[in-house]
């Protein structure tokens, strides 16, 4: 099906970046295993993670700070539940931990 | 003879969303120009891929690149703009910016994994979009008076003024959320109540009071709501954004890492 009836609402203007990027780099499949590296499955989820934050870092210049909110992300109101994950995670698969790499 | 590997060592397949198997690739630049996006069958599904240098695309070199405004806006501009070619004819399930694979191999063995899942998402998606729905309020009333008033007695009771217009200002806004929210939900397939963004984000002067997307099917009354909730509300300012493919409804499950 066409989805050209609501096209009007673009009118030939790019999106706002804001709109772009709260959809695009926060949402959408999102998949654990996909990173080119063919490791163990945490240091997939390390790379994710990594990725979303620096991409956050970048969103809080432009005024964006969805993440902040997710404590999963901020590490404020989950007192870096994120951070003790991978670490848990990493000494269980016998890696280096996040805080030993360069 | 072994399957030959797609890529060279320095090439990626860059994974822009899942489309039904039928469907021909979207006629649109993909995040690396030089390759041409292709749509890769595996069982119900395709997937929209095209190549990228794994030396952009590296996980190393990737936090330096999406500190570099410049490179993620066009990046993330291509992302977008092969899904918006590709929800023109059809449903798509979109993947989050730098979904990234070693080969084509691995993009299929992703689409054999989960083509029930994907297939099912298809299947919700069709026919319908995204469309953002944001308001913003025409001015925020402010309160100079607790500053410049003179004596203390009065100094008080503008600030009790004060605090109360604030309090009515967010009961009002609350209401305003609440209120709009439902009533869209009730002609759309699905929505989700967005953060509001900041100023500088928006690009607006007035503030952000209301930001949410909805998954509308394209024969709904969805857009005669709108024009009706356009009016209900003094003071505020809708803005419609879209078609955009469903970055927010994606099923749960393929939807977190």
């Amino acid at each position: 099906m066409s989805s050209r009836e609501l096209d009007s609402y673009r009118s030939g203007q790019p999106a706002q970046l804001a709109d772009v990027l709260e959809r695009v780099l926060d949402k959408g499949i999102v998949i654990a295993g996909d990173i080119r590296i063919n490791l163990l499955d945490i240091e997939l989820l390390t790379v994710k993670i990594r990725l979303l934050i620096a991409s956050a870092d970048k969103a809080r210049e432009m005024g964006i700070d969805w993440w902040q909110n997710d404590p999963f992300l901020s590490g404020e109101n989950g007192s870096g539940k994120l951070e003790q994950r991978l670490r848990r995670l990493e000494e269980k698969a016998g890696l280096p931990t996040s805080s030993e790499e360069g | 003879m072994a399957a030959a590997p797609l890529s060279e060592s320095d090439a990626g397949s860059y994974l822009y969303g899942i489309v039904a198997r039928d469907r021909a690739a979207p006629d649109a630049a993909g995040v690396d120009p030089r390759h041409a996006v292709v749509a890769v069958a595996e069982g119900p599904v395709a997937g929209l891929v095209s190549r990228v240098s794994l030396t952009e695309f590296d996980e190393a070199a990737l936090p330096q690149r999406l500190a570099d405004a410049a490179w993620l806006e066009q990046k993330i501009r291509a992302h977008e703009q092969v899904l918006d070619a590709a929800l023109e004819s059809g449903a798509v399930v979109p993947c989050r910016f730098c979904t990234v694979y070693r080969d084509e191999h691995d993009v299929r063995r992703f689409l054999a994994e989960r083509a029930d899942v994907l297939a099912a998402a298809l299947a919700r998606l069709d026919g319908c979009v995204e469309l953002g729905v944001k308001a913003f309020a025409a001015s925020t009333p402010g309160n100079a008076e607790a500053t410049r008033a003179e004596s203390g007695r009065a100094y008080l009771e503008a600030r009790r003024e004060e605090k109360q217009a604030r309090e009515d200002l967010a009961r009002s806004r609350a209401e305003l959320v609440r209120d709009l929210h439902e009533r869209l939900l009730a002609a759309a397939k699905d929505g989700v109540l967005l953060d509001l963004q900041s100023r500088e984000a928006s690009g607006r002067d007035s503030e952000m009071v209301f930001n949410a997307s909805y998954l509308v099917d394209v024969t709904s009354r969805f857009e005669a709501e709108l024009t009706a909730a356009a009016g209900d509300y003094d003071g505020v300012q809708l803005e419609v954004t879209g078609p955009w493919p469903p970055y927010n409804f994606v099923p749960e499950e393929l939807g977190r890492p």
